[in-house]
């Protein structure tokens, strides 16, 4: 490995800092800032990308930029692992911006400067999370990255979204607060928060066992904040009251993932998969994760708001990743390290989907979706693929990733988590297929009951009173503006459905999603997962 | 040579403080140009002190030309440069400040400058019982300053600043007295020595300790010795109550941790598990108590004022921690939250100002309608919080750090919480101010507000993000390894 001072990490990060300026300058011209947007967000992309192949060459770019704390430098760092969630971070801002542009004016959303300007400040926070040589630095843009997504989840300024914003704010800030404190620890007993792959050397043995498993609990308690791993995990269904690309950039990729990010540097590159088996800390975590997938699928059931469904869903899934970095077998951690790029691409769809159907129809709740296939049917089919690829059927993203986590599951020896994965993903199919089927083979006249979302929890022991009351009159978040008791309008499959600013985003990002599923070999990210886990484990999977 | 300038740097503005005062014979507007002279003349002077502190090292005067023990030292080491620096350049910006604002008398100049001179003495004083007078001299000041808005709220908040202020001096000269008995000296370094001779589990030196640390205490206003800093705080002008926020408090923080630490020395509190244990739990007590205080007011000022009690907390616990980290982190945070705390209120200024409105529910929608300050407000506060890199974080980290090294885990994890604890009140401010609906924002202050006023909360939050990094580039040139005498 061979360390190339360059520019170009800090260029990755500046570029859309600097972009804020020009958006905040242009906040009375709105093509204007819609272009400032844009051109950061291709150029954050060709500068991340011109970074691969030297980094899959096994060089690393250093930008060097002094110290902020004593001892730890201050630099810009972009190895393998960090190129990975960079390039995926600034590759999804492009199609990201475009929808944005479609969703907010379609919608006519009041304060869109400050929207766009946060939304460039938490892609420059991202790539810092990214590049980040060691803890000290990736805490300083995880933390910025929390401030700077604040004003988009409070962005609709109603009371709902101010208590989210709020919430959003104790939670990320209180795990921030864990991985200080667990920072400080490892400082302390290692001398150096550096990360170098496998591990900090002699980290367990400066440390002692259990200060270094109070350690390992802080960092990882911290970052599962963000991964939204359960207990921890309340703040992402009601973040979900933002406008709709954020909740797919940001609470579906960037924030989120930033979470897992984080502790895939702890596992990976902080301790190292020998001192976390040492410290016996990886079983715990992955059994966490375990639970949180199975429970997460669960509620997600009974989520009448397709957006609320899709959080519960995105819990699930990151805990995926969780689950891959805790059995610290290298199938496993290529599995949980390619569901981040897997995911994404998938997740991006569906909330995508979600935002079309809000703008075009004013419809958050998926019992009111009956038959919109007829009124969005590229829209929905590309929902239908994105929601096979999470459940893991073949030729889609979510498979290659979930063979991988499977194959790890049976390595560690842990078939529990091989079953509980299989049982994860019938859980998936359950809570999917109702939007699809409804969608394409129900109508507004004819749809069947919907026992799951309709019925009150206690089944014959509750106390229903003689009036039925169906659960999605019940309120669940969002309000339907139109009632639309004249069914959907048919529109053809040639893209009326949506303005093209909705629709091209949306099929890009399943695009990427069949592309990883048909041809994992061909995209980068795979490489760069498999160099990443050689890089750690010494094992070429 | 340039020793000799240590007193001048207190004489200089206690001469020009009488200028306004005689100027007022003819004309009664005179004081601000006086003040603006003398300030920038005496920034001049710290410039030159400051420049051969960190050339040559320590600086020491004898005043007078009287030789030390018996005569009074002036001295200037890495604890104090940055309080000499604070001062000069908070006394010199705030004037900036109050030119539109007010108040304009001559009076309130001349009272400025002794305040100015009485900061200036406690932090390059080396003498305990000078550092008595100096007190005095910043107290009473303090106290003209904060009577200067004219109502009877102020005069009521400048009584009771007075009487509990007076009280905490009291305490410490009786504990001045305590040491003098058992030692007979009063110079720092001499008494430092004569301490560790009587011993440190003297009774008399552990009761000096005790007064000493329970009049600053008060100066410093930790809880439950606060009481009077939130009515001073609400009830001054806002330029006064930007000065006083950003200086007083400081500098008497700076005094307590320049006694606890030089005179009484890190052995002390070594060789008195408890004495130190106290200390440092005071500090914590503070920090939570001032949080939960500040989050529920419903005034601005107020929750401020109750903030510095909680930031205070965290200063005074990383003096009694006492290694070389954790001092070095409550210095940075003493000069980082003078610089927050005073342009807090400033901004607050700027929107009163403006708008009319101080409560925390009026607040709603300011965001948008004082822009820039508003800005700098929201910054100045993240950074009050710790979002780095801005120096609120860089304190805390070397604060946290120096506890987790001495083993004081308890402290540490207050210290870690109180990131939360800042966060709860300072939301409930941002929340307001950017998503508050705007109905409810008054119309129109009394006093129009100048560009000049904005501009210097800006270049304030600025600067509070450019002392993160610059803080750990001054760790060596403070060299405060030799202060502690380690």
């Amino acid at each position: 490995m061979t360390e190339v001072a360059s520019l170009r990490p800090l260029a990755a990060v500046a570029v859309s800092a600097v972009a804020i300026l020009g958006i905040l300058a242009a906040h009375r011209r709105p093509n204007l800032r819609e272009g400032v947007t844009l051109v950061a967000a291709a150029c954050k992309f060709s500068i991340v990308a011109s970074m691969l192949p030297g980094v899959l060459d096994g060089t690393v770019y250093v930008t060097n930029l002094g110290e902020l704390v004593a001892g730890i430098p201050f630099a810009l760092r972009a190895d393998a692992l960090g190129l990975l969630f960079a390039l995926l971070a600034s590759l999804l801002w492009i199609p990201t911006s475009l929808y944005s542009i479609g969703y907010m004016r379609g919608l006519d959303e009041e304060n869109q400067t400050r929207y766009f300007a946060s939304f460039a400040g938490a892609l420059s926070a991202t790539m810092g999370i990214a590049f980040a040589p060691n803890l000290v630095v990736l805490f300083v843009f995880y933390e910025l990255l929390t401030v700077s997504t604040y004003p988009l989840v409070a962005h609709d300024e109603t009371e709902e979204a101010r208590a989210a914003g709020r919430k959003y704010l104790a939670y990320t800030f209180g795990g921030g607060v864990a991985v200080l404190a667990g920072t400080v620890l490892v400082y302390v007993a290692a001398g150096t928060v550096g990360f170098s792959a496998g591990g900090i050397e002699g980290l367990t043995a400066g440390a002692g066992t259990n200060v270094a498993r109070l350690a390992f609990a802080l960092l990882a308690g911290g970052f599962a904040v963000k991964a939204a791993v359960m207990p921890l995990h309340s703040w992402l269904p009601d973040a979900m009251v933002a406008p709709t690309p954020v909740s797919g950039l940001l609470h579906a990729v960037a924030v989120v993932k930033s979470g897992a990010f984080g502790l895939s540097r702890v596992v990976l590159d902080v301790f190292g998969p020998e001192a976390v088996a040492e410290i016996g800390a990886g079983v715990p975590l992955a059994a966490v994760a375990v639970f949180t997938f199975i429970v997460a699928s669960v509620i997600a059931l009974r989520k009448d708001n397709l957006k609320r469904r899709l959080a519960y869903s995105t819990i699930a899934q990151l805990s995926y990743i969780v689950m891959g970095l805790a059995l610290l077998k290298p199938t496993a951690l290529v599995g949980g390290l390619l569901h981040i790029p897997a995911h994404a691409f998938m997740k991006l769809t569906l909330f995508f989907c979600a935002g079309a159907i809000h703008v075009e129809t004013h419809t958050d709740r998926i019992s009111k979706m009956a038959g919109i296939g007829k009124r969005m049917p590229l829209t929905m089919a590309a929902f239908g693929l994105a929601s096979l690829g999470m459940a893991g059927i073949p030729l889609l993203a979510g498979f290659v990733s979930k063979w991988y986590l499977l194959a790890g599951s049976f390595a560690a020896g842990q078939t529990v988590f091989a079953l509980a994965l299989l049982l994860s993903g019938v859980l998936n199919i359950a809570y999917f297929w109702p939007v699809v089927y409804q969608a394409f083979f129900e109508t507004r006249e004819e749809s069947d009951e919907k026992p799951v979302v309709d019925a009150e929890i206690g089944g014959y022991w509750s106390r229903v009173p003689d009036h039925y009351t169906p659960r999605a009159a019940m309120a669940d978040g969002g309000d339907d503006v139109h009632s639309h008791d004249e069914g959907w309008r048919r529109v053809g499959w040639r893209g009326g459905e949506a303005s093209p600013f909705v629709l091209a985003p949306i099929l890009v990002a399943v695009g990427g999603a069949v592309v990883i599923g048909i041809a994992p070999a061909t995209v980068y990210f795979f490489r760069i997962v498999r160099l990443v886990v050689e890089n750690v484990t010494g094992v070429a999977v | 040579m340039t020793d000799a300038v240590l007193g001048a740097v207190i004489v200089l503005p206690v001469l020009a403080s009488v200028l306004p005062l005689i100027a007022s014979f003819w004309r009664e507007d005179v004081g601000w140009w006086v003040a603006v002279a003398a300030t920038t003349a005496n920034a001049v002077l710290v410039a030159t002190v400051v420049r051969s502190f960190v050339t040559e090292g320590r600086l020491s005067h004898e005043v007078g030309g009287v030789a030390v023990p018996y005569g009074i030292e002036l001295a200037l080491d890495g604890l104090s440069a940055p309080i000499l620096v604070l001062v000069a350049v908070v006394s010199l910006g705030t004037l900036g400040y109050t030119r539109k604002a007010g108040p304009r008398s001559n009076s309130f100049y001349s009272g400025y400058l002794l305040l100015t001179a009485g900061l200036i003495g406690v932090t390059v004083t080396a003498d305990v019982f000078n550092l008595y007078v100096f007190i005095e001299i910043t107290g009473l000041a303090a106290y003209a300053l904060i009577a200067s808005g004219g109502d009877g709220r102020s005069a009521y908040a400048a009584l009771k600043y007075l009487l509990v202020g007076t009280v905490g001096a009291s305490l410490y000269l009786i504990g001045v007295a305590y040491a003098f008995v058992a030692t007979g000296t009063l110079n720092m370094a001499d008494l430092s020595g004569r301490l560790a001779a009587v011993g440190y589990g003297d009774g008399i030196v552990l009761a000096s300790f005790a007064f000493i640390v329970a009049g600053l205490g008060v100066k410093v206003a930790l809880f439950p010795l606060h009481t009077w800093q939130p009515d001073a705080y609400s009830a001054a002008p806002y330029g006064v109550a930007g000065y006083v926020s950003a200086l007083v408090s400081t500098v008497a923080a700076y005094a307590l941790g320049r006694i606890v630490l030089t005179v009484y020395t890190t052995e002390f509190l070594a060789a008195n598990a408890v004495v130190s244990s106290a200390l440092i739990y005071f500090g914590a007590l503070s920090i939570v108590a001032g949080s939960i205080l500040a989050v529920l007011q419903t005034d601005v000022r107020r929750l401020l004022a109750y903030s510095s009690v909680s930031q205070f907390g965290l200063i005074v616990a990383a003096f009694g921690i006492g290694n070389e980290t954790s001092v070095f982190g409550g210095a940075v945070h003493l000069f980082g939250h003078a610089v927050m705390k005073g342009a807090l209120f400033l901004a607050a200024g700027v929107v009163a100002y403006r708008l009319g409105v101080t409560h925390l529910d009026e607040y709603a929608g300011v965001g948008r309608r004082v822009p820039y300050a508003g800005a700098a407000f929201a910054v100045l506060a993240l950074s009050l919080v710790g979002v780095p890199p801005a120096v609120g974080f860089v304190g805390k980290w070397y604060v946290a750090l120096g506890a987790i090294r001495a083993g004081e885990t308890g402290v540490a994890v207050v210290i870690f919480a109180s990131t939360l604890l800042t966060l709860m009140y300072v939301v409930r401010i941002l929340d307001r101010m950017y998503y508050g609906n705007h109905e409810t924002v008054g119309d129109g202050g009394k006093v129009r507000v100048s560009r000049g006023m904005v501009a210097l909360v800006v270049v304030a939050a600025v600067v509070v993000v450019a002392l993160g990094p610059a803080a750990t580039a001054a760790q060596d040139t403070l060299a405060l390894g030799e202060v502690l005498g380690a």
